[in-house]
């Protein structure tokens, strides 16, 4: 892993890629475009899809149209095991039979690397996961976020161009999720390889992707960094999938408006508002203790209900039943087709 | 609490020596010096397993069912093996049909199998010859290797087949190295069905036996039959012996094993 820098990371290209299983579309005509050392999350509830892509371009699954091309070279009818690409699975897939070493010598083993080279690259690999110490046990003698480091290990040990990660957190506690997260996207800068991550956690796409990709029935309805997704959602779904929101009925009749919970603020009635803010008057539904703030739920006079964000020092602190104004800058509120 | 464990291990004993005693009969019968089987025996001696060492028409036929079970076992563990792969991961229309056909010698009556086989291995000239044995006994032993190998394919992780794939293995490599080392244990479990399932073939053997080969099974059967040869107990107490170290050494292993992990 040292010599010569970082690797290259290569580039994924998706073309039109369809999958059906009878009657049912897995996949409908989804184009994507993955650029050398991005890392690129595939975000989407379960059904929409995201892990039938990821497989795809692992080969496991055989798209019924389309093509899939890595650095230009079309992979399409190739065997996962000649595609050359890593991949970590959601349960670890380690293989019980053999040490964590053995594990990680596996692929290189499987290259025709033998003697000193092949243990001091697995060595090197298992240090790059801070496992060093371990490599002699067996999967079944290590924690789940152990397990996954070995996991991570032994598919990047071979130096493939783009790494696939199908939910690899997924079985994971939420500490140690974001740990993992952490040490995932270090690793992504550190080895400088193309990363297609698969997740339907939201938070977790939007902490570790330069781009993300959001699946709906098979289909890409955006693709964007996390800033464009979340300040800039093409749709209402794409509002509503990232984080929580408020979507307001606009003047023209299919148009909405987004605003985050964070940029509403909350005033008692009667009190002066910053210049060109606009307000809705409410009263107080139901409040949440967060700890870094509340969660204000507030029934809105003209109907719905408009949650708000906010610090915990608010004077006075609202009640519920308490009439209130929420109310935004404008530059907060985002336009969304519906 | 206490009674209720006191009682329910008297039950375990008790059945395990309802089930198991009655075998023990031959051991002391083995060493009668009698030359008719007789329980308790009157006198001792160890003539019955001279005689067993001495007598070829014994030995013949220990060392025939001897050869005979282990090209069984050899023959069925791969059939089966190829089998139960099919069975579990292909998807052919006639699937369903076709295990059926697998297993079907299981079924049917083992003297309707013999006589059936018979009949045709006459005709074929096979009838007295190991080929004519081995090719019998497969087909009742392969049923054996298919289920236990079938039921570890069907609970096997599939996605350890995939990461050995997308980590550079072949199909050929991925079965090598990741599928066959993780059903080993039920191949040696289905290995042994095999083996004894063959060993201890006494229906079918009798129609393929005859002056030029018979099976050790047959050769007791007949013991009894015609001359009641107290050499039955003696052979019958070595095949217990060998049956007990088998077990004793698979618990033994499973014993080790444990402590390890």
């Amino acid at each position: 892993m040292n010599e010569g820098g970082p690797n290259e990371g290569g580039a994924v290209d998706v073309r039109g890629v369809g999958k059906r299983y009878g009657e049912a579309v897995a996949l409908d005509g989804v184009s994507l475009h993955v650029e050398p050392g991005e890392f690129m999350t595939l975000l989407g509830s379960s059904g929409s899809g995201k892990s039938t892509l990821l497989n795809v371009v692992a080969g496991f699954t055989r798209p019924s149209s389309g093509s899939v091309a890595v650095d230009g070279r079309d992979i399409t009818k190739e065997p996962p095991y000649k595609r050359d690409l890593g991949m970590v699975f959601q349960h670890y897939a380690l293989f019980p039979h053999m040490s964590v070493a053995e594990n990680v010598a596996f692929p290189l083993r499987r290259r025709r690397v033998r003697g000193a080279e092949l243990t001091r690259r697995v060595g090197e690999a298992l240090d790059v996961v801070e496992l060093g110490g371990l490599r002699d046990r067996r999967p079944a003698q290590l924690s789940g976020g152990q397990q996954q480091r070995v996991a991570l290990a032994r598919a990047i040990v071979f130096r493939p161009r783009v790494l696939l990660m199908d939910e690899p957190l997924g079985a994971l506690d939420k500490r140690l999720r974001e740990q993992l997260q952490l040490e995932i996207k270090r690793l992504h800068t550190e080895l400088g390889i193309t990363f297609v991550f698969v997740t339907h956690d939201q938070d977790e796409a939007l902490t570790m992707s330069d781009r993300i990709a959001l699946l709906r029935d098979g289909r890409i309805v955006q693709v964007g960094t996390p800033e464009d997704l979340y300040d800039r959602p093409a749709s209402r779904y794409v509002a509503e999938f990232l984080g929580e929101s408020n979507l307001l009925p606009g003047s023209d009749d299919p148009e909405l408006f987004l605003v985050r919970p964070q940029h509403v603020r909350l005033s008692p009635p009667g009190a002066a508002l910053p210049d060109g803010h606009h307000a809705r008057d409410g009263k107080v539904a139901e409040v949440i203790y967060l700890g870094s703030g509340l969660r204000v739920e507030v029934e809105l006079r003209s109907g719905g209900r408009l949650i708000a964000r906010t610090g915990t020092r608010l004077d006075p602190v609202p009640k519920p039943g308490d009439d209130v104004v929420a109310h935004w800058s404008p530059q907060d509120r985002v336009t969304v087709p519906a | 609490m206490r009674p209720v464990r006191l009682a329910l291990w008297a039950l375990t004993a008790l059945t395990a020596l309802y089930l198991v005693l009655p075998v023990f009969i031959v051991i002391p019968m083995s060493f009668s010096d009698s030359a008719f089987l007789e329980f308790p025996p009157q006198g001792w001696s160890a003539r019955w397993y001279e005689n067993f060492f001495t007598d070829l028409a014994w030995l013949d036929s220990a060392i025939a069912s001897l050869q005979i079970a282990v090209q069984v076992t050899v023959l069925s563990l791969v059939l089966g093996t190829a089998a139960a792969l099919g069975m579990v991961r292909g998807r052919h229309p006639l699937r369903a049909l076709i295990s059926g056909l697998v297993m079907a010698p299981v079924l049917v009556p083992y003297v309707i199998v013999g006589l059936a086989v018979y009949a045709v291995f006459l005709e074929w000239g096979l009838t007295e010859s190991v080929l004519g044995f081995v090719l019998v006994h497969t087909a009742l032993a392969v049923p054996y290797v298919v289920i236990t190998v079938s039921s570890a394919l069907m609970s096997f992780d599939r996605r350890l087949e995939q990461a050995a794939m997308s980590l550079g293995a072949g199909p050929v490599a991925t079965f090598a190295r990741v599928t066959l080392p993780l059903i080993a244990p039920s191949l040696a479990s289905g290995a042994v069905f095999a083996f004894v399932t063959s060993f201890d073939e006494v229906v079918t053997s009798v129609f393929l036996s005859g002056p030029d080969l018979t099976t050790l099974p047959v050769q007791m059967w007949s013991g009894v039959r015609v001359q009641i040869d107290p050499t039955v107990a003696a052979v019958s107490s070595m095949l217990l012996l060998v049956t007990l170290s088998l077990f004793a050494a698979a618990g033994l292993t499973r014993l080790v094993r444990r402590r390890k992990t």
